[in-house]
Parts: structure tokens; sequence; C-alpha cells
């Protein structure tokens, strides 16, 4: 279709000029300084001119309607309605119609009185004009709100209807005062109105909220019928022909450069779209027929400055008449020539699609989520079986239905039976009956998808035919294609697979909506796991068709631009030509690889020498490769963290001059110099002599001196500007445990006298251990290490939960100080820290970070080490913990004895010995022991050790 | 094919690998360990190599989707080998590996347009994926545990259509400091989204419904990637997006609330920008776009942003390299 368009249509360029109207035989194109007249006999002639003085853009354009008048247009400007004459070839503005006080929005010729306009404004008036007076209207609406669009009936002399926001108004001119009729149409802005042209009641309504509405005005309160698009619709207005619509969308925001003609009749999906332009359209009309032809004309106008004259023949208006006709074509056209004496063969049998139920478009995509059809009769009535080359036929009654498939060679048929208590699991039977020709093993590969597919279903009580009937299709295509390498049946009818294709549930390139899919990345790069940079590109080979300068298009429905350039002109005339023949250029193509993203770069042929160099023979056989290869780059050495350092940096606790030595030299080996003087700062600053005093009347602590704190802070900033989490993580965990030293050793051996004090303390490390079991840093820590760094970190940030709570947590969770010199030590514990105390949240997201990255790089003893030093644990538990109960009495127990009746609470199964420590039960039957003994058990049986028939491998994961 | 990188960093191939798709790949991502990689393609599958040690062996072939599919994401391991792919066939399907078999999880068809993106959350709170489509709705998926999933929906998070999500990192960013109480604030999952209303727009979650959050206007064209940026614990929050209008803008959040964020221009390409995404430390932005290559760019400490590397098809060309001074301290 799109040859043949390119050859009917007119296509006329015009710089400078901006929109069109036009009535007659004569279009007006407008500018600021010019408005140009193109006679549409002549559309190649240069346009005339008329030069006009406003620094206003010219609004809204419209020729005279009436045979007698036809010389007169009128077009507004701002707040004014000029009258021009078009008289041998040149224009005059002769008067104008002024009485708005503001913009005009919307002007309209009346069909029946040839002197009368009327005009919309935002300045809430709507004038009828005489022009036979134009000192001031008369008639004038009053509205109330700015009106956007006014349109005179096309069968009352005296309605006319206007749109305000979402709103539309019908009035008499006989009436001023108030409208006949309101109707609440949408509830976002209108932006055109159009009126049925034979019925007086009816009018079309086109909205910002993605719909056109259908409404008889007599109803204000339901619409007849919506036509929901994806996106705002500009202009809606009805052919010329009957049951025709044709739609614009709004141009602002998207560039679906396609003007698409419906049916009334049948709103599902556009019945052609008008390919062409490269830009918004920014106006069309339809040219009045010319006697004794058939044709009607519609005159497009886009920003792409160009104007074309598309003629819709006799059998594309037919298209908007009924299904039937529309079906009978789409059979007409695999006959290209033989289209008229199809068309007359009313009772031919009509294609298989005809029979198919098109589901509503909410229900699709509902299916599996909820409001699922749980009869079957539901089923059947919803089922969406748009599938190609398949038949259904259902009968709820006898609970079966058959199924038929073509697949090229392949022909299947399937009687399906459901069971009466379908789909609550209860699979249906599938039986293949003749003529039913693929191989034996072909039907037990089918069988079994299609049980699988059922059964996976029916177990969660959902219906399963599509699916099924979905897999058996798929199941016979790629058998097809693993037969000779192409879909055998692509070529051999291009015309009926598409079409089914082609309602809202398509699955091909195509539809209308492809013009809010963005167009596809065919290159990429996403850094992956740590180090990794992984990349694609389009392979070598190919090129993009259009020029480098221009941007690669916004969206997916530009396919179909550069889908009609890339076939050859033969391979245009012999196969596509069908195809395209009602979508012109619409990119409802059949074969995957011809409707594919790849069309829109050209494929260039393998050079010789390219060939040559390939290794491997396989790929010389193959056509050219559309996929490019994947490649993984490393990029670690680009980052601030280092793999290597990761492996070789020590987190000794209790030595720390020897972990910044350790690291120091782990630093230098794998050349970072900077970290090496950084850690010989660490080094000096975590040295003996410098731990603080416990006696705040001591002397200042070190972490206040200049060299403390403050310059391990700058030293920090730095690391974090470069994102140099390693580094961060590791200085704040070694200046964690450095925090006050003396404490620190005295929990490490150092019998010092501090250590009582600390000794409420250990309570929390139960409660500390429980809840790190994710992280599965800490278990193997001993009891003082941990306690070490809780102290350390926390005092002043204890919430009441941790553990049994000391007085002294109490105390400062309370922030009451009975003694002021208990406040005095609580001051110099936080200033004799060298990590500011109320920065500890973000050092914990500096070490989590890093544990995240060393997990990664799959060193988790490494993670657990800088874990350890998080002052906040990971999140309390909250999955499963399973409780102890007595096996003698049931009632529950802490410990390997039970408190009520004083026996051994869990016994192993194997050695009848009470288990402490390690041990593992069964989930099922809750028999179990010692970890050890389990272990020999099950590596030689099945079932569980005391006899009880529990098939413990089976029921649970030990 | 290659593709030569002259850089004074020893940046190296490791591996090619040929997916032998047969139509164009829309997508690559490697595993959380780096040792797989899956791929989605407009031949409608998804492929998953092992890619240990420079090696390809083909895993599996993931079949199961009737359109082309536009991008995979790998769920963090903790929950098992998981990849969500998302198709122009509307579906989201979520494949699950399981005694060395992969198989469909979960299939999600609540999405009226093509699926154009997925997203899985941070790990720390669960399972769950966002899911970007372009019938202008986001939906976030939440696997409940027993194989359920719950579905919420944005209707209408975009006009037209949503082209790209990505999740907040689950460290949050300047509330680290000053919190008198001493409580970590709760976690606030949010995420950003990009769409053909040319916004880039942030949604958070209060009291479990998902509310817009913040609306960065700066593209005038439609918003093909974001990618919220991982966080080491600092606090600032940065996000990357990219448009068809060539611009990538890197937007940046001191503000403890997330009300304010600035933007600052990174580049101005001449083709249209499909995708960003970030290193693992953030500072380091890889995109690419329209015009078939990737360039590298830097965040110096200084906070200026400089192209590192130019992977130019073929001629290795490199346009600057101005920041080495991190390994030469």
């Amino acid at each position: 279709m799109a040859a043949r368009w390119s050859s009917e249509n007119v296509v006329v360029e015009f710089r400078d000029a901006q929109v069109h109207s036009h009535y007659t035989c004569m279009h007006a194109l407008r500018a600021r300084r010019f408005l140009y007249v193109v006679n549409l006999e002549t559309p190649s002639e240069a346009p005339r001119k008329i030069s006009r003085q406003s620094k206003w853009d010219v609004g809204t354009v419209q020729w005279n309607p009436h045979k007698s008048q036809a010389h007169l247009f009128a077009a507004s400007s701002n707040q004014r309605v000029d009258l021009y004459v078009w008289r041998d070839g040149s224009g005059e503005a002769h008067t104008s119609l002024q009485g708005h006080t503001r913009v005009i929005s919307d002007l309209d010729w009346s069909w029946f009185e040839p002197e009368f306009l009327v005009t919309s404004s935002v300045d809430t008036y709507i004038y009828i004009w005489d022009t036979r007076d134009t000192r001031k209207p008369t008639v004038a609406l009053s509205a109330v709100a700015g009106a956007s669009q006014v349109k005179w009936n096309r069968r009352n002399h005296y309605c006319l209807a206007s749109s305000h926001d979402g709103d539309v108004r019908i009035w008499d001119k006989r009436k001023p005062n108030t409208a006949v009729e309101y109707v609440a149409a949408h509830l976002s802005k209108i932006h055109g109105l159009d009126w049925h042209p034979d019925n007086e009641y009816i009018l079309a309504t086109s909205s910002q909220d993605n719909s056109v509405r259908f409404w008889d005005y007599r109803q204000p309160r339901k619409y007849l019928d919506i036509l929901s698009c994806q996106v705002p619709v500009w202009k809606a207005r009805y052919t010329p022909f009957s049951n025709g619509l044709v739609t614009v969308m709004v141009p602002q925001l998207r560039r679906e450069n396609s003007l698409l003609l419906w049916s009334t009749l049948e709103l599902n999906s556009p019945v052609h779209a008008f390919v062409g332009h490269d830009d918004v359209v920014l106006e069309f009309q339809w040219r009045p027929q010319k006697e004794g032809s058939k044709d009607c004309q519609l005159v497009t106008w886009s920003r792409d400055q160009t104007l074309r004259i598309w003629r819709v023949d006799p059998q594309l208006q037919k298209l908007c008449c009924a299904n039937d006709i529309v079906d009978e074509l789409m059979e007409g056209l695999t006959l290209t020539t033989e289209t008229e004496k199809n068309l007359r063969s009313q009772d031919s049998e009509p294609p298989l699609m005809k029979k198919k139920f098109i589901p509503p478009p909410n229900l699709y995509g509902s299916s599996g989520v909820s409001g699922l059809p749980q009869t079957l009769q539901q089923e059947f009535s919803l089922v969406n079986l748009q599938i190609r080359n398949v038949n259904v036929e259902m009968d709820a009654v006898n609970r079966s239905c058959f199924v038929s498939a073509d697949c090229g060679a392949s022909r299947v048929r399937l009687v399906v039976k459901f069971p009466a208590h379908y789909p609550n699991n209860a699979a249906p039977s599938f039986q293949f009956v003749s003529p039913t020709n693929i191989s034996s093993s072909m039907k037990t590969k089918i069988q079994k998808i299609l049980t699988h597919t059922s059964l996976q279903k029916v177990k969660r009580n959902q219906n399963c035919l599509e699916p099924c009937v979905r897999q058996l299709v798929s199941c016979l295509e790629s058998d097809g294609v693993m037969e000779d390498g192409t879909n055998p049946y692509v070529f051999t009818n291009p015309v009926t697979p598409a079409l089914p294709a082609f309602p809202r549930v398509t699955n091909t390139y195509g539809s209308y909506q492809d013009s809010n899919i963005p167009f596809p990345r065919t290159s990429g790069a996403r850094f992956c796991g740590t180090g990794s940079l992984v990349y694609f590109t389009r392979p070598i080979t190919m090129h993009r068709t259009v020029p480098p300068t221009e941007p690669t298009p916004r969206s997916l429905s530009a396919l179909s631009a550069y889908h009609s350039g890339v076939m050859t002109p033969m391979k245009m005339r012999t196969e596509s030509q069908t195809t395209l023949r009602l979508y012109s250029g619409s990119p409802t193509r059949t074969d995957k690889d011809q409707v594919s993203i790849s069309s829109f770069y050209y494929k260039e042929r393998k050079s010789r020498r390219w060939k040559g160099k390939r290794e491997g023979g396989d790929y010389s056989s193959r056509t050219i490769k559309l996929a490019g290869k994947v490649i993984i780059q490393e990029i670690s050495c680009l980052l601030p963290v280092h793999k290597a350092l990761g492996e070789t940096y020590v987190l000794n606790v209790n030595d720390i001059q020897d972990t910044c030595q350790k690291n120091g030299a782990a630093a230098l080996a794998v050349g970072r110099r900077d970290l090496a003087k950084v850690w010989a700062l660490a080094s000096a600053a975590t040295n003996l002599d410098l731990s603080p005093d416990p006696d705040p009347d001591a002397g200042t602590p070190w972490a206040k001196h200049p060299f403390g704190r403050h310059l391990l802070e700058t030293l920090l900033e730095h690391y974090s500007q470069m994102s140099d989490v390693q580094s961060l993580a590791m200085l704040c965990s070694v200046f964690r445990g450095h925090g006050s030293p003396q404490e620190y050793f005295t929990l490490y051996g150092h019998q010092q006298p501090r250590a009582a004090i600390l000794a409420p303390h250990h309570s929390r490390y139960p409660s500390f251990t429980s809840s790190s079991v994710t992280s599965g840093s800490c278990s193997s820590t001993s009891d003082s290490a941990s306690t070490a760094w809780t102290v350390v970190g926390r005092e002043s940030e204890h919430a009441p939960p941790w553990g049994e709570s000391s007085p002294d947590d109490y105390r400062y969770a309370n922030q009451i100080y009975t003694d002021p010199r208990e406040r005095e030590k609580e001051q110099h514990d936080m200033n004799k820290r060298i990590l500011d105390p109320s920065n500890c949240w973000q050092f914990d997201d500096f070490k989590k970070c890093y544990g995240e990255i060393l997990h990664q790089w799959g060193m988790k003893d490494k993670r657990a080490e800088v874990l350890k030093f998080v002052s906040c644990p990971p999140e309390p538990h909250k999955g499963i913990e399973f409780g102890v109960y007595c096996c003698h009495c049931r009632s529950q127990a802490r410990g390997t004895q039970c408190a009520v009746c004083k026996r051994f609470t869990f016994q192993c199964a194997i050695c009848h010995v009470a288990v402490r420590g390690s041990s593992n039960f069964c989930l099922s039957c809750g028999h179990g022991g010692h970890t050890s003994h389990m272990m020999d058990w099950f590596r030689s049986q099945e079932v569980c050790p005391t006899g009880c028939g529990c098939h413990c491998l089976l029921q649970s994961t030990f | 094919n290659s593709i030569v990188w002259s850089c004074v960093f020893q940046v190296s191939v490791i591996n090619t690998v040929d997916t032998s798709h047969e139509d164009m790949i829309h997508d690559a991502q490697m595993d959380y360990y780096g040792t797989r990689l899956a791929t989605c393609s407009s031949d409608r599958s998804v492929k998953i190599f092992d890619v240990k040690n420079g090696g390809q062996i083909l895993v599996a072939d993931l079949r199961g989707h009737e359109g082309p599919v536009w991008q995979v994401a790998w769920a963090h391991p903790m929950y098992g080998n998981i990849l969500a792919s998302c198709s122009y066939d509307r579906k989201v399907i979520i494949w699950k590996e399981e005694n060395g078999t992969w198989d469909k999880m979960y299939e999600y068809t609540g999405h009226d347009s093509s699926v154009n993106s997925v997203c899985w959350g941070p790990y720390d709170f669960g399972l769950f994926l966002a899911c970007g489509s372009s019938d202008g709705a986001i939906s976030v998926l939440t696997c409940s545990g027993d194989g359920h999933w719950d579905i919420k929906k944005i209707n209408n998070a975009h006009t037209i259509g949503c082209n790209a999500v990505s999740w907040a990192p689950a460290v949050v960013p300047g509330s680290l400091i000053e919190q008198p109480t001493g409580q970590k604030p709760n976690y606030i999952k949010r995420f950003v989204s990009g769409g053909c209303d040319n916004l880039v727009k942030l949604w958070k979650e209060e009291d479990g419904q998902w509310k817009e959050d913040q609306k960065l206007e700066a593209h005038s064209d439609w918003v093909r990637d974001v990618g919220w940026a991982p966080s080491i614990g600092l606090p600032t929050s940065t996000i990357a997006s990219c448009s068809r209008d060539g611009r990538v803008f890197i937007w940046t959040c001191d503000d403890p609330a997330g009300n304010t964020w600035t933007a600052k221009l990174l580049h101005k390409f001449n083709d249209a920008v499909w995708h960003v995404s970030w290193s693992i430390t953030g500072k380091i932005l890889a995109v690419s776009g329209g015009d078939n290559k990737v360039t590298l760019w830097k965040e110096s400490v200084d906070g200026q942003w400089a192209c590192i590397s130019d992977v130019n098809k073929g001629q290795g060309a490199v346009t600057s390299i101005t920041d080495s001074q991190q390994n030469e301290q």
C-alpha cells in the first residue's frame, strides 16, 4: 500500500507556512506574514500569498462552504476575525469582525446560511455574526466558561455545540441566554468536537483523557460509545462517507504522525492508518467530493511542512461500514487483483477470524491476577484465542472443545475434555484426532507440554485453555522452524496471520500503541558485579538507514517508516503489497524477522575481507548476524576499591598497631602509596602513648587534639569524595576498636580494675548473637570481643530493648544525671573517642557497604570481620524461630532440661542422649538429634530413625 | 569486531560472549557474583550464560515471552537464582533456577502495554520488583514468601508511558547524622522513574501506598533511563537520567528530607541516550545510546564530570583522561 500511496497522494512542501483550512478547491495555509492559498487542483504550482500586517499569528482559517460565497474565507487573529475575499488569484482582507476581548479559539461557518459565522473565545462568549452587518455580533451566547471549540450542527439550522474544558454545551441560537443541554463529556480538556454528518443529535468529542466519546445529546449522562486510545486525542472527525472517523493524536507530547481511520461500528482497532508525514499532523479536512467521483480526498497538513492529499477510494470507505465487509476485503486481498470480484461474492465462506471473539480490552491482562473466570462457560466466553492459524470450537455443555491448529505442513486436531471439577485441581484431557499429521514423537512431546501447562494452572485453580493453546502453537512453530530454519507458513499466506493479531492484543510490532513504546535499545553498557562492565553494541555490519545527524527515533512506531524503506521494490511487488494493503506501511508484518527492530538498520553485505577474517564457517551460511557480541570488560582498576586489598587487609583487634602496619604494607604492594601513608598515620594515632586517661581531670584526650579526631575526619572526608568505601570502612573499624584503648585492653586480657565495671554488659551477648544469624558474622566471636565494641560505641544511644538493661543504660537513655561527675565522665567518654560518635550510623553504613562488596568478591570471612565492627547489629531476626517443647509434658522448655517435669527435653533419636549443641530435626515429624548422628543416619537411610515412618528427607531439608 | 580501549588504566576485555540470538540484543546483565550473564533479545528469548573464568556456556534459553524482551534483572542471591524479564508482550516473567533448571516462577500480566523496565529493590527489605510500562503505570510486585506475589500498581505514573525504574539504595542518606533518639530511622522504600512526559519522578511508600514524592524537570524529550546511584553511606543522594534529547543529567540531593534536587548536565550527546549505569561505588557512570557508543564518565574529587574513556567502534579514540590521581597518590 505504501507503494500505491506514494504514487497517488500528492505531497506539497511549504516552508514557513503553518496551518491550513479549506473548503473548496482552494486551500489556505497560514503564516504570520502571509497567508498562502494553494489550488488543490494544481497543488504543485507555487502558492499565492496574501500578505498581512499583524503581530499575531493566524488562529483558525475557514473557507465559506457555500458555493455562492466560495470566494470568502475567515481567518481569526487574536481577538479579531478577518474576512478575506479571494478573486482572480489574489486576496484581500475586506472587513474584520471585532467584538471578542480575548483570543478567539475557533470559528465555524454555518452550513445553512452563507452569511453566518460563529466564533468562540476564551472570553467566555460565543458570537454569531452576520457578515452583512459586521459592526457587532447578531447573537451573543454567554457561557461563563471559555470555549475551545464551536461547531454548527449539520442538520439543524439553529443548533450549535461548544466545548468548555471537559463539558459540551448545546445551544439553540434562538435562545441565547442559556444552553439547551449540558454534557459532562470528559474529565479532561476537550480538544475536538464534531457533529455527525447525518444525525442531528450525535456528536463526537476528543479529549486529553485519551478517549473519543460519542454522544447523543438527548441523553447527556451516558456516552453512546467510547474509543479508548492510549494517548490524548487532538481531533476526531467524522468522514463524509458513513460510519467513518479520523483521529489525530495530541501533537505536543508525541510524534504519532499518522492519522487513523476508524469504523464507528467497530472501535476495537483502526481500519487504516495514513502514514507518511514525518512530523505532527496539525490539521486535516475532507475535501468535498467531486461530481462523478466516488473517491473522497483527505487533505492533511503537518509540521513537516508538507501538505498531503490522500485518496480514499470506495474500498477503503467500505471498510468503515461493517465487519463482514472487512472480512471479505481481507479475504479478497490475498488475491490482489480480484478484489472487486471477491467483494461481490457475498456468500463466500467467511474467514476464520470473523468467528473469533475479541475480548473487551479491560479483560486482557487481568487473567491470572484476579477476577478469574471460574466456570467453564465463563472461561469460554472470555478466553482470548486470537492466535494465528488456530481455531477453537467450544462446547460448554459437553465440557469439551475442539482445537484445530495448522502450522505449515503440520496439522493438529485436538479434543480437550474438561472434567466436572475443572479448574479446581482437575486438569483437562487432551486427545489427538484425525486428520492430525504430526509425528508420534511430536505428539508425545505436545501431550507432555499440554499436561504440564494445564496442571500448573489448575493447581492454582486457574483456567488453562488459553495457555495450553498458546503452548501448542509455540511448540508447533518452534518445530517448524527447526525443520528447515525458516518459518514455513509465513510466505504461504502473509495476510491472515497478521490481521487477527491486529486488535489490542497484538504481539507484533504495528499496533497503534507502538507510538507509546520507546524505540528499543540496541546498544548498552552496564556495570555488573564488582568490577565488570558488560556492554553490547550493534554488529559492525549494521548501519542506520538514516543519516547519523538525525537522532534515533523516539518510539517504536517509527519503525513503520523505515520498514518500507528496507524492502526492495521487487519484494514489495511480489509479497508485501498485499500485506501492507490495508495498513499502508504500518508495520503489520507477519514474520518476526521482518518485523524487527533490525529493519531500522541497514544491513551491509558482508565484505569478502571480513568474511575471510572470520573463523568458523557456520556463520558464512547464515545471512547476516543481527545480534552483536556481549563483551565483558574488567574495569576494577577504575574503581577505588581493590580486590587484592580486600584479601590482604587484616583487622586484628588485639593488635591495632600490627594491623595498621600490615595494612600499610598491603596498600604499598598494590601501589596505593597514599593508603600506605594513611596506615602509617593510623598506626601513630593508635599508639598506646596516646590512649586517653579514664580520669576526666587528667587532661584533654588525644581525640581533641588537631591530629586526633580532626585529622581522621579529614581523611574520611577525602576518601568519601573518592567514594573509596574500602578505606573508609577499614579506617572506621580500626579506630572504632581503638576508641578507648584502656577499656579495650582491659577486655583483652590485660587485667585492670575497669573490667569489673563492664561485667553487666555481658548479659547483652546472647541477644546479640541470636540476632546476627543472617550476617553470620558474630557467631564465632568470643564473648569479650562483641562486648568490647558494644560497650565502646553505644553508651549514649542505647535503647532499652537491648537485652536486660543495666542501670547505666537506663540512666543514659533518659539523660538524667543525678551526679554532675557522672555527666562529666560521660562527656569525657565521648571526647576521648577518635571517631566522632555522632556519625556512627554513617560509619556503620561504610562497613555494611564494604561488607557487601566483600561478599560479592566471595570473601565471606573478611566480610564477617568487618561487620563485627558495626555498632548496630542487623535487624532482629523476624523469621522462623524454633521453640523447644518438652517431649514428655509438652510444656515449653528452655535449655536441655524441662522446667516442669525435669526430664530432658530433646533426646537424640539415635543415641537417646539429651541433645546439647548442634542439632537437626525433621520439620515434619519433629524427630531428630545430634547433627553428626543425623548426618550419618541419613547418608544411608531415608526414613526417620525413630521408626515413625516419616520420610524426613523428602519432607524437610536437613 | 573487538573494541579497543585506549586508556591509561589497564582495562581489559575478559570475555566476549557470542549469544547466538537471532535478533538484536536489548539488554545484558551479570549476576551478583559476576559469574553468569543474562541477555535478552528481539528474538523473544532470554539466555543465561555461565561466564566464569572467561568461558561461555549456555545455561538456559528461556522461552516464554511472545514479543521482544527489553530488559532483564537479577535478584539478590539470598533469594536464590532469580531473574526477571520484561517484554513487548506486556508480560513480566520471573524465572527461577531450581535444581539446575530454570523455570517460570511467576508471570505478571497486569499491564496493558509493553513493559519497558524491571528493577529489583534492595534485598534488605525483601524480594520486590518494580516494573514500568508503556501503559503509563508502574507496578511493584512483592514476593510474600509462599510463592504469592502482592501487586501494587501506580496508575498514570507517567503520561503516555513509563520507560525506566530504579530503586533507591537501602542506605538512607542524610539520615545518619544527629539522630537525637539514637534510633536508626526506618528505611522508606523509594524509587525513581522516567517517562514519556519528559519527567523524572520520585516515589515513596507511605503506609503501604505509593506516593509521588518529587517531579524533576529538565529533559525536553522522553526520559529513557534513570539510575539511582548506589550509596556508600554518604549524605548525598544521586540520580542519573538520560533522554532522547541527548542530555544526561546528574541529580543530587543533600537535603535529608529529600526535597531539593539540583540538576547538573553531564553532557549533551548528538543522539538519543538510552542507558545509564553506575559503578558499584558510584562516581563512575556508563552512558550508551543510539550512536552505538559507550562512554564512561567519572566525577572527580572536586565534583566535575569528565569522560574517562570512549569506546569508539574500531578506532579506539580517547577523548580525555583527566583523573588518574586515585592510583597515583
